[in-house]
């Protein structure tokens, strides 16, 4: 059944409207930007280093804001528990780095 | 006995969502990846505390080479859009293109992998060992924990190209591609860590 039914399924996608690559290509086309820019920052090289992290870890932040609200689908509807799940996985994340950062450089 | 078959013989709309058992498994993954953001968090937590104790071993300006670490970049970028072009062709019941782009998928991943073994054994030549130093182990870890993600991943997704040929596209497999591009899209997300922290900020200092 899986390939036979192709014409009928092609007529089912198109009243539902399956979602075009647009946004998807949107989204590599982004994530493709900011990579370039944070590693163009640093074969840049001589700019001050604290002014090349804050640019790396931006740039870094958003590309994973992009990548999991287009291709992980977290925009969409229905995403509550997603969401919850992964903010609790990374509130522990931020507590480790901070923790570990602070107890071993302090 | 979850019927795997809806009753005019077609496929639904997007069938990983057709059943409660296709979206609690969908829920589940989520949940999973939130432990592996914590997994990964402590790992990262790890590298950060210990990256400047190199002990005799090479500085990680030394040892990084950009280029390289860009074209991995790229590679696992494309597969993430190649995953994604699968989950399409998949609500659209074209099963043919699907498995296409899954294919491609792991054989970026496979290139990937490569070119990770390559640039380890280089390390290694230059004298950064998994035992040389706090740093040398810390980044090991790190990102070979990340390397055996894609290698599981592309296992994974291989035997559900075998799956969906013998079996088709149905309520039952749909569920586990959608779950699988999700997982490659993390590894790619996990990634854009990696190359922003251990190798640029490594390259910077």
């Amino acid at each position: 059944m899986s390939s036979g039914n192709h014409s009928v399924s092609e007529g089912e996608a198109r009243r539902h409207k399956v979602e075009g690559p647009r946004k998807h290509i949107v989204a590599f086309v982004l994530s493709l930007a900011l990579t370039l820019i944070a590693f163009a920052a640093v074969a840049a090289g001589e700019i001050n280093t604290q002014f090349t992290y804050i640019i790396l870890v931006g740039m870094a932040m958003i590309q994973v804001f992009v990548q999991l609200a287009f291709w992980m689908h977290m925009k969409d509807r229905g995403h509550m528990f997603p969401i919850i799940g992964i903010a609790f996985g990374v509130i522990v994340v931020f507590t480790m780095v901070i923790m570990a950062s602070y107890w071993v450089w302090w | 006995m979850s019927a795997h078959e809806i009753a005019n013989g077609q496929l639904p709309h997007e069938p990983e969502k057709a059943t409660l058992e296709g979206r609690n498994k969908v829920l589940g993954f989520w949940l999973f990846l939130g432990a592996e953001t914590v997994l990964f968090g402590t790992l990262f937590s790890a590298f950060l505390a210990l990256r400047h104790n190199i002990g005799d071993g090479p500085k990680p300006s030394e040892l990084f080479e950009l280029p390289m670490v860009f074209a991995a970049t790229m590679i696992l970028l494309f597969s993430s859009l190649m995953s994604v072009f699968a989950v399409q062709a998949m609500h659209r019941n074209q099963v043919k293109p699907m498995l296409g782009w899954l294919l491609i998928t792991i054989v970026l991943g496979l290139a990937f992998l490569g070119l990770e073994i390559y640039e380890f054994t280089n390390y290694v030549k230059e004298g950064h060992r998994m035992n040389t130093s706090a740093f040398s182990s810390s980044f090991y870890t790190l990102v070979g924990f990340h390397g055996a993600h894609v290698a599981f991943g592309v296992l994974w997704i291989g035997l559900l190209i075998l799956q969906i040929l013998k079996k088709g596209l149905t309520v039952v497999t749909a569920p586990k591609i959608y779950v699988s591009a999700i997982y490659w899209h993390f590894i790619d997300v996990v990634w854009v860590f990696i190359f922003t922290v251990v190798y640029l900020m490594g390259k910077v200092g």
